[in-house]
């Protein structure tokens, strides 16, 4: 095989399948060599800069990940007209405050209330709004959820200590096309006069998945 | 494709890890391998082939291994199709090329300049088209019966299932060709199953499941 050009796919589905017989009995069994000689064989091509990869963890790690999606959440709580701007054109709400990209082009927000519960899956692979939420859980992306989350919902929420009404509805997203889904919580009484920076403390991850709900326990736990 | 990757209703996969700590990478090689994702592709490849090309790994590697460790080898496989890379370069540890034609290569980027990327990275995938959407918002539709052998975006547990059309998003690429190289666009819908329409066990549930889908995956009920 020759590997002086580069060009373009041929997309060969059959071709990919044989390939990954082969690399399943030639790579390396630890995955973090498997990387390894990936990293290395596109470093060595010159396709790939090391301190690029370094970069984009740093950015993932440090700069963008859910405290986006939380503050995102709290300024919808305390500004009622971001909230329509965010419910009518997401991907330009979350631009004003810089965080439109990676798989957020075309993202829905989906409000929970007294009579809705919102969760959100990708069945068919592991889609996410990582410009806003960052690097997805690792049980967002395994089969467990993946395939209990659209039949099951009221398990899987049990499961993560939210024990949901039987007149609440539960609405699943399953994210396959290009769309992504954000939920906007219910922002938990008792807290009018909290700053936006406050509320954006009580925003967890998983609220804004579906996988958790009642943000106001805590405080009241406190009062 | 009628692949293990296609999981939704599918029973015995057991209880879920809900207590793993919510640093976005677990260990040193997730983040390699999340960075050499977002800063090397080959030109020509759609999301959608990258997605098939994930889809086609061997059911027990797709189920038994890490997350990221499948993104790796779909990164491998990719590149070998495509005629970037070899085996035999990857047993080697390094290129065998004789000739460079990869042109200059890729420089450094700082945080500042990735964090610029990803927000110009930013991609939409929807587009005029002239023919106007099939259905109209509270119609009732069917999903089809079957899927394709290649790769498709309606799950096994919706099809030939009735729904009812939610919302209109506008023509999207349609992902069974864009997984071919080929780029049109298509109408595509938010589409609600009632719970009680999908599985037996939910007769009497009033929960709901909304998938978003292309208009070839409808029809009029």
């Amino acid at each position: 095989m020759t590997t002086d050009t580069k060009s373009p796919p041929n997309f060969d589905a059959g071709k990919v399948a044989e390939i990954h017989q082969h690399l399943h009995s030639h790579l390396p069994s630890e995955s973090a060599l498997r990387v390894k000689a990936l990293e290395t064989l596109l470093v060595d091509k010159g396709l790939v800069n090391p301190k690029t990869i370094d970069a984009w963890v740093e950015a993932y790690t440090e700069e963008i990940g859910p405290k986006r999606g939380a503050m995102v959440v709290a300024k919808a709580w305390s500004d009622p007209e971001y909230k329509a701007r965010l419910m009518r054109d997401a991907p330009s709400a979350i631009d004003e405050l810089g965080f439109l990209g990676k798989a957020t082009a075309h993202l829905k927000v989906v409000e929970n209330n007294d009579e809705v519960h919102n969760l959100v899956v990708c069945t068919l692979c592991s889609c996410y709004p990582f410009s806003i939420l960052g690097i997805a859980p690792p049980w967002y992306k395994a089969a467990a959820y993946r395939s209990r989350a659209v039949r099951d919902p009221r398990g899987v929420l049990l499961e993560f200590g939210v024990d949901l009404d039987v007149d609440i509805e539960v609405h699943v997203w399953d994210s396959t096309a290009e769309l992504r889904y954000l939920v906007l919580p219910q922002r938990p009484e008792g807290t009018e006069d909290m700053s936006e920076q406050e509320l954006a403390g009580l925003v967890t991850r998983n609220s804004m998945i579906g996988t958790d709900r009642d943000l106001g326990e805590e405080i009241e736990a406190d009062g | 494709m009628d692949g293990i990757h296609d999981l939704g209703g599918k029973e015995g996969y057991g209880p879920i890890e809900v207590d793993e700590d919510e640093s976005p990478f677990h260990e040193d090689w997730e983040g390699r391998e999340w960075g050499i994702a977002q800063c090397a592709r080959t030109p020509g490849i759609t999301i959608d082939w990258w997605r098939h090309c994930r889809e086609l790994i061997m059911p027990e590697d797709y189920l038994g291994r890490p997350y990221f460790d499948s993104w790796a080898q779909t990164d491998f496989s990719t590149y070998i199709e495509a005629g970037w890379i070899s085996e035999e370069e990857i047993s080697a540890g390094k290129s065998l090329s004789k000739k460079n034609d990869y042109g200059e290569p890729a420089v450094a980027m700082t945080l500042k300049q990735v964090l610029q990327e990803d927000h110009d990275h930013a991609v939409r995938f929807d587009g005029e088209i002239e023919t106007p959407p099939v259905f109209a918002v509270g119609q009732q539709v069917r999903a089809s019966r079957h899927g394709n052998s290649g790769h498709t975006r309606l799950p096994q547990y919706a099809r030939d299932r009735l729904g009812t059309v939610h919302a209109y998003h506008g023509a999207h690429v349609f992902p069974d060709l864009s997984a071919q190289g080929t780029e049109i666009h298509q109408h595509c819908y938010s589409i609600m199953f009632e719970a009680s329409e999908l599985w037996p066990e939910a007769k009497w549930s009033q929960d709901k499941v909304y998938l978003d889908l292309w208009e070839s995956y409808l029809s009029e009920a």
